[in-house]
């Protein structure tokens, strides 16, 4: 019990000091065009449905991910309660549902290269070649 | 509503089968309350406590066909609004929505309206930090749903998103009457429900950023007694110099009440992260039940520390002094015994009823309470309140041969609200 909490803290440890060095950044479906911070706020927090006037879909990583933690704390300015909490009262005024959650960082590539309008942020270190990157701090 | 409403709407959908998205999520509320009071406030609590004013359980299902089209179905049972001792399953939300554009949304169904700053999601306690919200503004309303359409614009300036949303439905709606001494239909003391059909038209402001939230509204109701005519007012027939009565049965009659409803709040995140709340809401009603003519208002300080959310509020509504002064006149007259074919016994117990129908109020509440965050979307609340009722309040089941003026009820209340 007590290896496996080590283990666990030094897997979020390592996450955390990779977090600094491999930045979030936004990709999309090919054709989607470039988003600036407030767009990519408003898309993820369901108050714009489009970028550029093309349909755009965000997808998240589970709840807990490091990079979506990352990319709550440092494009959405949110914590996990905060933003659970706004899709929370969001969800149940009738305003639409939170973005879907896809399982792990290779399911979020493969949903943006197959999807229009698809929108993911990833750890900039995995953005694929040729991948059309939106956004990036 | 009718079953059918639903997928009659979801068959006008263009979608493709492959492309829908549907999210299931559920909410409840298992909320416990007792006073310190043997006779029921708010329909339910009273000294043996119930479970019944604030537990709920319910599920919705959102449906996203593409970026423009989506549809919501929220189902819940809770204490039945026709019945005191009943539960009813009822479809809360039923519509599709359509979003051509990111600032312009159009909702066609059974809705919820615009109407205080919680109304929409009163039913999901994990959505706010109030133990109950303050009964004063949250009941002014003659309903929150309606079935009909819905049309909002938005629009997303710099710091704050300002959403202007227009609507008009229909629903029916029951009002509850609760008499003291004899009912109309019966001897016997007891609450009943009078069924209305109510349409609803209003307008909406509401300016928001990720802190905030201001709302201002306006908001027209028509209603309609069911199968009846409503009564205009209670007369009073002067029978001797000084001696005369309430009549209830002679009232004139009129086929519909058009109600204005005026609404205003805010909530404000200052400095030392305590929030500020306050809401107002009014309303007029010409009829016999001329006491639902009243304002509401309430205000809210809270804090959050950590999980914690310690908050106290204090809130009032109030019947126009004219109302309240007629309530006393009505509830306090008497005849001596009349010739035939004068029955003064009945009489006299009709003054009761007569203005137990002008169902006025009068009362204020101070509450002092806490949430605690089990889990961003799990939250325990405890509250005390205290309430004291003036000239009258219809919130209080007035014990018969008393009245429900200058009451005082401590509640306590516990409850634990999820979503998943």
């Amino acid at each position: 019990m007590r290896k496996g909490t080590l283990a666990l803290l030094i897997l979020l440890l390592v996450d955390s000091l990779g977090a600094a060095d491999d930045p979030v950044v936004l990709i999309a479906y090919p054709g989607l065009p470039k988003a600036d911070q407030p767009s990519i706020q408003r898309l993820y927090t369901g108050r714009i449905v489009s970028v550029g006037q093309q349909s755009a879909v965000p997808v998240n990583l589970p709840a807990g991910h490091p990079v979506r933690q990352q990319f709550l704390e440092t494009i959405l300015g949110q914590d996990e309660g905060q933003y659970t909490g706004y899709w929370l009262v969001r969800r149940y005024v009738g305003k639409g549902a939170p973005p879907q959650e896809l399982r792990d960082v290779d399911e979020v590539l493969r949903y943006v290269s197959e999807t229009p309008g698809g929108v993911a942020y990833v750890p900039a270190s995995r953005v694929p070649a040729g991948a059309n990157v939106i956004f990036r701090r | 509503m009718k079953i059918g409403f639903f997928p009659l709407l979801v068959s006008l959908l263009p979608c493709s089968a492959g492309a829908v998205d549907l999210t299931w999520s559920g909410f409840g509320t298992v909320g416990y309350a007792q006073s310190d009071q043997p006779y029921k406030y708010q329909r339910f609590i009273d000294d043996q406590g119930t479970f019944m004013r604030d537990s709920i359980l319910g599920a919705q299902l959102d449906v996203k066909f593409n970026p423009e089209w989506g549809a919501t179905v929220q189902a819940r049972l809770a204490p039945s609004a026709e019945n005191d001792s009943a539960w009813a399953a009822t479809m809360s939300w039923a519509f599709v929505s359509w979003r051509p554009q990111d600032d312009w949304l159009i909702r066609v169904g059974k809705l919820r309206l615009p109407l205080m700053l919680n109304t929409e999601n009163r039913d999901v306690g994990a959505t706010y930090e109030f133990a109950r919200l303050p009964i004063e503004v949250y009941s002014i309303a003659p309903t929150t749903d309606v079935v009909g359409l819905s049309v909002s614009k938005t629009w997303l300036t710099g710091r704050f998103d300002w959403t202007l949303e227009g609507y008009t439905g229909k629903m029916p709606t029951y009002w509850r009457y609760y008499q003291r001494d004899v009912g109309v239909n019966s001897q016997n003391p007891g609450s009943y429900f009078v069924e209305l059909d109510v349409k609803s038209s209003g307008l909406v402001l509401t300016a928001r950023d990720i802190d905030n939230v201001f709302r201002i509204g306006v908001h027209e109701v028509e209603a309609t007694r069911v199968g009846d005519t409503s009564h205009a007012d209670i007369p009073y027939r002067p029978l001797a110099p000084g001696i005369g009565f309430y009549d209830i049965e002679g009232a004139r009659r009129i086929d519909k009440m058009i109600i204005p409803v005026q609404t205003l709040g805010a909530s404000v995140l200052l400095p030392g992260d305590f929030r500020v709340t306050g809401e107002y809401a009014r309303i007029k009603v010409d009829s016999s039940s001329q006491g639902l003519t009243r304002w509401g208002a309430y205000l809210a300080v809270s804090r959050q520390f950590g999980d914690w959310t310690p908050y106290v509020y204090y809130a009032k509504m109030k019947s126009p002094d004219d109302v309240l002064e007629r309530y006393k006149a009505i509830n306090g007259n008497r005849v001596p015994p009349l010739p035939p074919p004068y029955d003064a016994t009945r009489i006299n117990q009709s003054q009761k009823l007569a203005a137990d129908i002008l169902s006025p109020y009068d009362q204020w509440t101070a509450a002092l309470g806490t949430s605690y965050r089990l889990t961003p979307t799990s939250v325990l609340k405890a509250e005390w309140s205290h309430t004291r009722s003036g000239v009258v309040s219809s919130f209080i089941d007035a014990p018969s041969g008393s009245d429900s003026s200058d009451r005082h009820i401590n509640v306590f209340s516990l409850s634990y609200s999820f979503t998943f």
